[in-house]
């Protein structure tokens, strides 16, 4: 009797990704918890998956000295990029969260919900760790089939339901796109894993340059589609709109970050050959976002419409920073997705407590005259919508300086002043607002709704705005440090 | 041996607390704790600061930076202080002045509704004022100089509701920024040349420095690095210190309270001028241009303010006039050379004018805030500490022996007449000379009419009549005694002409040997050849002055409406103050006026909003959102079009590319 050989000795170095099997574990340990528990205790799984996120935190900062460890082959890489966008993607997914404890409460099939949320983070955390497509697929799909899931969750509502499914099917289609990029890679090089392609694509010869060029195509559009990049972006403002909000909140950072983070990793480590088109692609694509973006949110009515759009806006001015595509500009694009975070959890939190019920606080209207009945919140809003547009010196400057300047010095000076005035047009909506809360008389009451959790949301978003904003620096340095190995 | 400086931080800080203190809490509090907050703090600071002054006098000193507040590339600047005997002399004048007011305002702003605010204002400038004099570099001299710049602007407007009083801050602000501008420009060029602010460094750079003969060109005028830079200061020091042709805010200053006219605009803020030129003697000993300048500056605003003040009617813009022409005095002393004697006159004249603004304060108490001494006299029966107080102010002014301004006043002018600069000490020396007689006259004329002559109280202000209270009178008493006897305590501690020409300012002050006029005067002193003219010359003038005012004005006479008859264009020219507000008027104001509102009806509303703003880009902008709303069609089948649609466009490119 033969001994039977598993097709594959058991991966060495698993510890590597201790901190994704415990978010994996916990995420089917409330799954199937749930189960044995009384629906009014249900709650309790939004502590746990808050629980979970908080406890990978520390996990996390455990490995934040590794450099370049390898798992599964080659698969899975854990460096300092990865850990810094894990923290990321894990902070993002804990405040998500919090903001969903009150909002959820009531709904149907909680758990499933942070179950679900657990394996988003997943997801995007393998996205983080990918060093090859099959690693890339994986991480994207299982991020987007968990996403589809929380955009209709509310599923009697028929805008949830529509905006879930114009997000599946348009996901689908630009699946398709990705897989068919990489066949193109693949038929060339004969390679999945980045590094691989990247060599391999050094020896070929003029006559399969645009093969190498489709297929980079095909990849980008794919990526573009998950970071809303025009004019992949459409599903965007219709899948913001039917989300519940802190869903909303949650898939406008979370997928955004890990997507960068991953387009950075495919870019340095596949694509160094094809630097000049990818440059001259994603120009074309960072002014049409741009553009997009900042001109599309003026006429919006609803608020988180709006929000979309600027996130569209935000995606295009991040793009600069792979545009100019050296050591400064990923860091920049570090610096920014982590002031994003903020400034967006912000937001989106004071929406949360403008929620009456049902679906009102989404029209601006309704935040006519706030100033005088919560001048706090006013004040909240006042300064995530000052960042957003990018005053100094509140973090939303620094984050735009940093991909900006990175844009100057590697000589697109052109487009980095036509994103400075895409910037000053974006201004417009975001003081909109402002004028609204602090110019406006009030038209209804306001019925904000006590909910300490959020409170804490919006008072640690807004210190960490005002204090990112005074002391951008030792942000900046951390941003540089976590480079270390990639770049 | 060295300060503490723990001590040193303290001293500006306490009034720093204060004022945030009570700025913040101001309302809270009640007036009382307000002023008892404010008070103590700038007692401690005085009493903290004779302390430093004691030890300073014993051979301490200080030099250290505390942290450093910016690095930009380059440029360092790190906060940190100097104490030296220069720096001490100004520490005590500043916080025992303005511990004084201090107490003085307790009366005179008693039920004023800014009452806390005003306390936060005087506690925050003591506070710059300190920075400003006891910084180690030309940045904190800088944050310092705009800081009791910034103060000032607001105190002038106090009374914001006044129009004048918008008017004249306004006023103050907008001449400062010519100044500031080129102080600005001065301390740049410092930074470009040297490459540092920090005085010590600066300083030792010097030989080096003016070996390398520098020098800036325009078209076919050149002028050496040196002469710019310190031409460039000064005329920041010009601003800050109103001397001619940037004199003009000061008398219009006198629209804010009384407490701050003595404090900012007489004792303190605006000798700022003259101790950044003595601090900076090691640069200024440099250039002789800059030093000529400084003089000719410095007499023509000596001559030009006492002509001026000889016919004003206003008791505070009198006395606001006599502050820049002693200004000049002080700076002719700096020009000569004779930078220790500037200071010297700068501390007694921090006392004698402090007290005559404090009692002139107190006599427009009395006479329920009219300030023509046109409508007043025989206030003495009234008030007879303000009288007296007031007397010994005006003869210190005047120069009169004992009191203070005689000391100071008579070095100015015998440094003059020694050091020999050509054409300029010459003007300089009979410039000064005919001030005291003027100096003399305003001064007195001013005090008979207030408190001599006749009785033109008007009938209501009558029952109103009496001595101010004891918050008022103390501070009086104190700064009279300091008045009378500063002098004679300073000639003798400070000790100038004093051993090798330097005394008690020893090395803080730079003085070239070829140029120091104390050493000629020691020599003279040796001599006893300096004949009596040199000795009593001034004394001699500041009689005729103070005769002539006796003649005019001790008695109601006719004889001033006969001298106006007699010299009636002279008159009027000396009315209009020199007509410098008209010139301004004419020459910056209208056309400024004319070009801002160019700028406001045709290119910003006609062509700019009219035209591409409403014309073009909001149009364009408003279509395209409008466009963008109308794409996003809410059809799956739409926006995976158009997906396909940009891959096939960029396709396309790529291969149209290769």
């Amino acid at each position: 009797m033969s001994k039977i050989q598993f097709p594959f000795p058991f991966p060495e170095h698993l510890s590597i990704m201790v901190p994704e099997i415990f978010v994996a574990a916990m995420a089917m340990a409330v799954l199937l918890w749930s189960l044995f528990l009384p629906k009014e205790k249900h709650t309790i799984t939004a502590w746990m998956g808050i629980a979970t996120c908080a406890a990978t935190i520390p996990l996390l900062l455990s490995q934040a000295g590794s450099i370049g460890l390898m798992t599964f082959y080659g698969f899975f890489i854990l460096d300092p990029f990865a850990v810094f966008a894990k923290l990321l993607l894990v902070v993002a997914t804990l405040v998500a969260m919090v903001l969903s404890i009150d909002y959820m409460r009531g709904e149907k099939h909680m758990p499933e919900y942070y179950a679900m949320m657990l394996f988003t983070l997943l997801g995007v955390m393998f996205m983080a760790s990918a060093t090859n497509f099959v690693m890339m697929y994986l991480g994207i799909e299982l991020m987007a089939l968990a996403v589809y899931v929380l955009v209709a969750y509310q599923r009697e509502m028929l805008r949830s339901l529509e905006a879930a499914l114009k997000y599946f099917i348009l996901g689908s289609l630009s699946s398709g796109m990705m897989l068919y990029g990489m066949t193109f890679i693949y038929g060339i090089t004969g390679q999945f894993d980045f590094e691989a392609i990247g060599i391999a694509l050094q020896g070929v010869g003029e006559d399969g340059r645009f093969a190498m060029q489709l297929g980079m195509l095909f990849i980008i559009a794919g990526l573009a589609f998950k970071l809303s990049v025009a004019p992949f972006h459409m599903w965007t403002p219709d899948a913001y709109e039917g989300a519940p909000t802190p869903v909303t909140a949650f898939m406008s950072v979370v997928p955004k970050v890990a997507g960068f983070v991953l387009f950075i990793r495919f870019l340095v480590e596949a694509l160094p050959v094809l630097q000049h088109d990818y440059v001259q692609v994603l120009t074309v694509l960072a002014l049409l976002t741009m553009a997009v973006g900042n001109i599309a949110a003026i006429a919006q009515r609803n608020i988180k419409r709006m929000l979309a759009y600027s996130t569209i806006g935000h995606v295009g001015f991040v793009l600069l920073g792979l545009i100019a595509a050296n050591a400064d500009g990923y860091a920049g694009i570090l610096t920014y997705m982590t002031i994003y975070l903020f400034m967006t959890m912000g937001a989106f939190a004071i929406i949360i407590l403008m929620r009456r019920d049902g679906l009102e606080g989404e029209l601006i209207e309704e935040y006519a005259g706030m100033s005088k009945v919560r001048p706090g919140y006013a004040f909240a809003m006042a300064v995530m919508m000052f960042s957003l547009a990018g005053i100094p010196f509140l973090g939303g400057f620094w984050a735009k300086y940093a991909v900006f300047i990175a844009a100057v010095e590697s000589g697109h000076v052109v487009l980095a002043l036509t994103a400075l005035l895409f910037s000053a047009i974006g201004a417009f909506y975001y003081l909109r607002v402002v004028k609204y809360i602090y110019f406006d008389e009030a038209k209804h009451d306001f019925a904000f709704r006590s909910n300490s959790a959020v409170q804490v949301v919006v008072t640690v978003s807004t210190i960490m705005i005002i204090a990112l904003g005074l002391f951008p620096g030792p942000l900046m340095e951390i941003c540089h440090q976590a480079l270390i190995g990639l770049v | 041996m060295t300060l503490s400086s723990t001590e040193l931080l303290t001293i500006p800080l306490l009034p720093l607390l204060a004022s945030i203190v009570v700025g913040l809490f101001g309302k809270r509090l009640q007036n009382s704790l307000s002023h008892w907050i404010c008070c103590s703090g700038v007692v401690v600071s005085a009493l903290l600061s004779v302390h430093v002054f004691l030890q300073v006098a014993d051979g301490a000193s200080f030099y250290g930076n505390f942290w450093t507040w910016i690095v930009s590339g380059d440029l360092v600047v790190p906060i940190g202080m100097m104490i030296d005997q220069l720096t001490a002399v100004m520490m005590i004048t500043v916080t025992i002045v303005a511990a004084c007011v201090h107490v003085y305002t307790i009366g005179y702003m008693h039920g004023d509704p800014g009452y806390t605010r005003f306390f936060s204002y005087i506690s925050g400038f003591t506070f710059s004022m300190l920075v400003l004099v006891m910084g180690n570099s030309f940045f904190t001299l800088f944050f310092g100089w705009e800081a009791v710049g910034l103060v000032s602007y607001l105190l002038i407007g106090f009374w914001f509701k006044r129009e004048s009083a918008t008017f004249a801050a306004l006023k103050a602000f907008i001449v400062n920024r010519v100044g500031d501008f080129g102080f600005a420009i001065g301390i740049l060029a410092v930074w470009y040349y040297f490459g540092t602010v920090e005085y010590h460094e600066v300083f030792a750079q010097m030989p080096a420095f003016l070996a390398r003969h520098y020098s800036l060109g325009f078209m076919d005028w050149h002028v050496s690095a040196i002469t710019f830079i310190c031409l460039a200061l000064f005329v920041g020091a010009m601003g800050k210190s109103a001397q001619v042709p940037l004199h003009v805010w000061l008398p219009d200053s006198m629209e804010g309270p009384t407490p701050i006219s003595a404090l900012i605009h007489a004792a303190t803020m605006v000798t700022a001028g003259i101790f950044m030129v003595a601090r900076l003697s090691p640069m200024f000993e440099y250039s002789e241009t800059a030093l000529a300048v400084v003089t000719v500056v410095g007499a023509l605003t000596a001559f030009i303010c006492a002509t001026i003040g000889l016919v004003q009617n206003d008791i505070k813009r009198v006395i606001a006039y006599s502050t820049c022409s002693q200004l000049g005095y002080m700076f002719v002393a700096c020009g000569v050379s004779a930078y220790g004697v500037g200071i010297f006159h700068l501390m007694t004249h921090a006392w004698f004018k402090g007290l005559l603004f404090l009692a002139a304060g107190s006599v427009i108490h009395a006479v329920m805030a009219d300030q023509d001494i046109r409508r007043m006299g025989q206030l003495r029966s009234y008030m007879p500490i303000t009288y007296i107080t007031m007397l010994v102010g005006a003869l210190a002014l005047s120069g009169v022996p004992p009191f203070a301004g005689f000391w100071s006043k008579d070095l100015i002018i015998e440094a003059a007449s020694v050091r020999h600069m050509g054409w300029v000490s010459e003007f300089a020396y009979w410039a000064l000379l005919f001030g005291v007689i003027f100096t003399a006259f305003y001064t007195f004329r001013m005090f008979f009419l207030t408190f001599h002559n006749s009785d033109r109280v008007p009938a209501k202000t009558k029952p109103h009549l009496h001595e101010s209270p004891k918050v008022i009178t103390v501070p009086l008493v104190i700064l009279a005694v300091g008045a009378a006897l500063t002098g004679w305590w300073g000639a003798d501690i400070l000790n100038l002409p004093g051993e090798g020409g330097e005394g008690f300012f020893g090395h803080s002050i730079f003085v070239l040997q070829a140029h120091n006029p104390m050493l000629t005067l020691e020599e003279i002193e040796l001599n006893h050849s300096g004949g009596i003219w040199l000795e009593m010359g001034a004394l001699i003038m500041a009689a005729i002055g103070i005769g002539l005012a006796w003649l005019m004005y001790y008695k109601p006479s006719d004889l001033p409406a006969k001298v106006a008859e007699s010299f009636p264009g002279m008159h009027r020219f000396l009315l209009d103050k020199w007509r410098f507000d008209e010139l301004y008027w004419r020459i910056f104001v209208l056309p400024a006026r004319a070009i801002g509102s160019f700028l406001w009806q045709k290119a910003d509303l006609a062509f700019i909003d009219r035209g591409i703003i409403h014309g073009g880009v909001i149009d364009t902008i408003a279509t395209a959102a409008g466009r963008l709303r109308q794409m996003q069609s809410g059809f799956v089948y739409h926006y995976a079009y158009a997906m396909v649609l940009g891959l096939f466009g960029l396709v396309t490119w790529l291969m149209v590319g290769n």
